[in-house]
């Protein structure tokens, strides 16, 4: 019964460069408890959960538990508290704070937060620790992204590639955003069959991370959730910026045009003239 | 007799079917029995229905003839003959002509049903109707058929295309095994057929020795002892029967190598067992030591397929002149045509398609000679903007927006780590303002803010249940159906269509009783809200009657 492992990593993106942040709509401190809790909620439910916790920002991104350079006197509880959750909570607290502190020595000099680096990361964790499972037990992996970014946050390329390397290797990315509607996100959830969740009431942000993102990808199907949204997968071209419905494809370097252009601006390949419509690729003659 | 203008092929006497002995006549299109003493004909069985034979075994006391039809009845003839090897022979006679006349009505009724069975199962719409109409017995099968689904019957009914062999039909002979070590073939003519189709030598030799020398079933007892017992042929008995034409296959097969030998499609001559690795593709194990009898197996199975495909063969080139007679292939035959190339020299042809074969399988770009050879650079995919190629798709936040955003943060730094240590210091025992909590647990309950998506339950009962919808959906379809044929009678000027008239009226009565009312009833019973759903099919069936029952008035004082 116990051979299935749930195995929760959640991103937490710490960035200040968000609206969020940057017109106080919530408090640093009421964020980090309630992912806090959060996470220790989610240890509680089952004896066998695992939780993992990646602290991200526009700088760097981290592992601020587990944590290996836990000493053992740190773990002596203080508070009366059961020692797995104060083990969580101290590393929490202690790495997290260090973090911060850091990062605010450097200067910031981007609005977007590395989550794309922090899920390779946390796929990589996911891939060791299945590498090193026991025979005939098995892992439940997924993914949860807190953020509060704005724009499309990340290298729209290489995060796909993740999110793709997600959905292969079975792990859900849920998304739980302070604020917008973030399609590259949205289009995460929908492709790894996750859930993306905007918080309406952000003084109400555990309740949430709670009533959503606590209950396991089976046990979902169960329950009544908020109904998905609809996903936007219309692109952007390269050349206006703008969202299109049908394009021109680079036959080579597959970038979207919304207008014919008889060269492909990005790799500089010359296409033959589209009449009759391009059908074939261009094929090498000797 | 009188009452039969048929030939009549044999006729037995000393027969008894259900306890009456009697006369067994066996005629041109059917087999009739008369009871002894009787004038009349007490049984008469037409061929089409009749689905097989079966005999009693040879070592049962009882010689009988059972008679399996279609719908699944028997009908068991009784040889009672005193003589227990003349009531065989009578039997056996019967048997014969039986065994010859059966597959020709066979065929014939095989092919409408099958036909049929064909229409119906790539018309799912047609199947539902033919489901609702015919089954239900609104209407009958026959005026299902020519009335319902004409458009779908196909009008070329008389193209008598052979039927070529089946690859497995050695397989499908299905061999049934009795519980004391031995095992029963049964063979009907159209496997006896390709057998013989198939190999050739054993037609021989089945002519050469049935029946003179042994009976039909010593014959195909030794064929498949050969044929399945000794199927390596290493070491053939000197004795068997069948050794001649195992010679005789091997010659025809190095034949055929020698003539496929040049052909780039095929090659048989090289014969290996490759085991498939575990991951996907193919491992040689150069080092091991060929299987004799694998290769000799993987051979016949050759053989087999060249066999089967030679039937083929033989049976197209009766019909045409074929140009390139040494390729057992029709398709290649036919892609020959299509180029138009000098017929007559075939290594022209096999070069011109072993060369369009390499053309299709090969890629230029993927061979790693000419990419040695060529330029690298040309297959590396040169990109300028790099930026673009892997930024772009993603909004670009306004610059003046972006900058204001950075100074904020970069102001704020200081104060959030502060906030940030003095956080990781103190432990709160509230994280969450309850009475927030439960605001937001409003929002997410069904009928919340959240959950507008969601059908709640008062929407939900305003919906058609699944099962509710698609059997409305097809009682609009069957009745559209009959409505359809019901309003073209009109007006109804030849007794024809009167006739027809009356029948779809009949019919769509019928529809009301057995299949309207009963899903009206289900629905008050189950979906009692939902009782007006079938009023706009009542309506159409009540229009239908009001017109049908003015005209019958209206037809009443003259009668035709």
């Amino acid at each position: 019964m116990e051979s299935e492992k749930s195995l929760l990593i959640v991103i937490l993106d710490t960035s200040l460069t968000h609206d969020v942040m940057c017109n106080n709509k919530i408090r640093m401190s009421e964020y980090l408890n309630a992912v806090t809790v959060f996470v220790n909620c989610h240890v509680m439910l089952k004896p066998t959960n695992k939780v993992a916790v990646v602290v991200v920002d526009t700088i760097d991104c981290q592992f601020v538990y587990p944590d290996n350079n836990l000493s053992l006197t740190s773990l002596r509880q203080t508070t009366g508290q059961c020692e797995i959750f104060s083990q969580v909570e101290y590393s929490l607290r202690n790495n997290i704070s260090n973090f911060i502190s850091q990062n605010a020595k450097k200067d910031i000099l981007t609005t977007e937060p590395l989550i794309g680096a922090a899920c390779a990361k946390s796929l990589c964790y996911i891939s060791r620790l299945e590498r090193e499972l026991e025979a005939g037990k098995s892992l439940n992996s997924r993914i949860l992204i807190i953020t509060g970014s704005d724009n499309e946050c990340d290298k729209y390329v290489r995060f796909m590639n993740i999110v793709f390397t997600a959905q292969k290797q079975n792990v859900i990315i849920d998304v739980c955003s302070l604020e917008h509607d973030i399609a590259l996100l949205q289009q995460a959830c929908d492709i790894t069959e996750g859930i993306f969740f905007k918080v309406p009431n952000l003084s109400a942000l555990l309740q949430y991370l709670l009533w959503i993102f606590l209950p396991d990808p089976g046990i979902r199907k169960k329950l009544v959730v908020p109904p998905p949204n609809r996903v936007d997968y219309r692109p952007l071209c390269f050349c206006h910026r703008e969202l299109i419905d049908i394009g021109y494809v680079c036959s080579v370097c597959l970038s979207i045009f919304c207008k014919f252009t008889p060269i492909c601006t990005t790799c500089e390949v010359v296409f033959k003239t589209p009449t009759p419509l391009p059908g074939k690729a261009k094929k090498k003659k000797k | 007799m009188t009452t039969f203008s048929e030939d009549v092929l044999l006729q037995v006497g000393n027969v008894k079917h259900k306890k009456g002995e009697g006369t067994l006549y066996v005629m041109n299109e059917r087999i009739a029995f008369i009871l002894q003493g009787s004038e009349t004909v007490s049984v008469s069985h037409l061929y089409t229905d009749i689905k097989m034979q079966k005999i009693s075994s040879e070592f049962k006391t009882k010689v009988q003839l059972q008679l399996v039809f279609h719908n699944g009845e028997t009908s068991t003839f009784h040889f009672i003959k005193p003589d227990r090897s003349e009531a065989m022979r009578d039997r056996d006679k019967v048997k014969d002509v039986l065994f010859k006349l059966l597959p020709k009505f066979q065929k014939k009724v095989n092919k409408e049903l099958e036909e049929k069975n064909r229409i119906l199962s790539e018309n799912p719409s047609l199947l539902q109707l033919y489901r609702d109409l015919v089954i239900t017995q609104v209407i009958t099968a026959e005026e299902f058929w020519s009335q319902h689904a004409p458009k779908y019957v196909p009008r070329n009914v008389n193209n008598n295309q052979s039927t070529g062999v089946p690859a497995n039909f050695l397989v499908n002979i299905k061999p049934q095994i009795d519980g004391c070590n031995s095992v029963k073939y049964n063979l009907n003519y159209e496997t006896i057929n390709c057998i013989f189709k198939t190999y050739p030598a054993v037609r021989k030799k089945h002519l050469e020795y049935v029946p003179s020398k042994m009976t039909e079933s010593e014959f195909w007892k030794k064929f498949f002892e050969s044929h399945y017992f000794h199927k390596d042929r290493i070491n053939l008995g000197a004795n068997d029967l069948f050794s001649e034409c195992a010679k005789y296959d091997e010659q025809e097969l190095k034949k055929e190598l020698r003539t496929l030998d040049n052909n780039s499609l095929v090659n048989l001559s090289s014969i290996d067992d490759v085991d498939i690795g575990e991951g996907y593709g193919l491992f040689e194990d150069s080092s091991k030591t060929t299987n004799l009898i694998h290769e000799s197996i993987i051979k016949r199975f050759n053989q087999h397929s060249i066999s089967v495909l030679k039937t083929s063969k033989a049976h197209s080139s009766n019909s045409e002149m074929n140009i390139n007679k040494n390729i057992p292939n029709n398709i290649e035959k036919d892609t020959a045509r299509k180029h138009d190339l000098p017929n007559g020299n075939c290594d022209t042809i096999i070069n011109y398609k072993k060369s369009k074969i390499m053309d299709k399988i090969n890629y230029e770009d993927l061979n790693p000679s000419t990419i040695d050879n060529c330029e690298i650079e040309s297959s590396n995919l040169k990109l300028n903007k790099v930026e673009q190629f892997a930024n772009e798709l993603t909004k670009c936040t306004r610059s003046d927006n972006k900058s204001l955003k950075l100074k904020i943060a970069n102001s704020m730094k200081e104060q959030i780590s502060n906030e940030v240590l003095k956080w990781s210091k103190e432990h709160t025992t509230c994280p969450i303002n309850p009475s927030v909590a439960v605001q937001a647990l409003g929002e997410l309950t069904p009928g919340g803010k959240l959950m507008k998506g969601l059908l709640d339950d008062s929407q939900s009962g305003l919906l058609l249940p699944p099962e509710v919808s698609k059997e409305l959906q097809n009682l609009y379809m069957a009745l559209g159906e009959l409505l359809r044929h019901f309003w073209a009678c009109f007006p109804p000027t030849t007794p024809t269509l009167e006739d027809k008239l009356i029948r779809t009226h009949d019919a769509l009565r019928r529809f009301h009783s057995v299949k309207l009312k009963p899903f009206e009833d289900t629905v008050l019973r189950e979906h009692s809200h939902l009782n007006q759903i079938s009023s706009h099919l009542t309506l159409m069936l009540n229009s239908a009657y009001t017109k049908y029952s003015s005209w019958h008035c209206r037809r009443k004082p003259y009668p035709s």
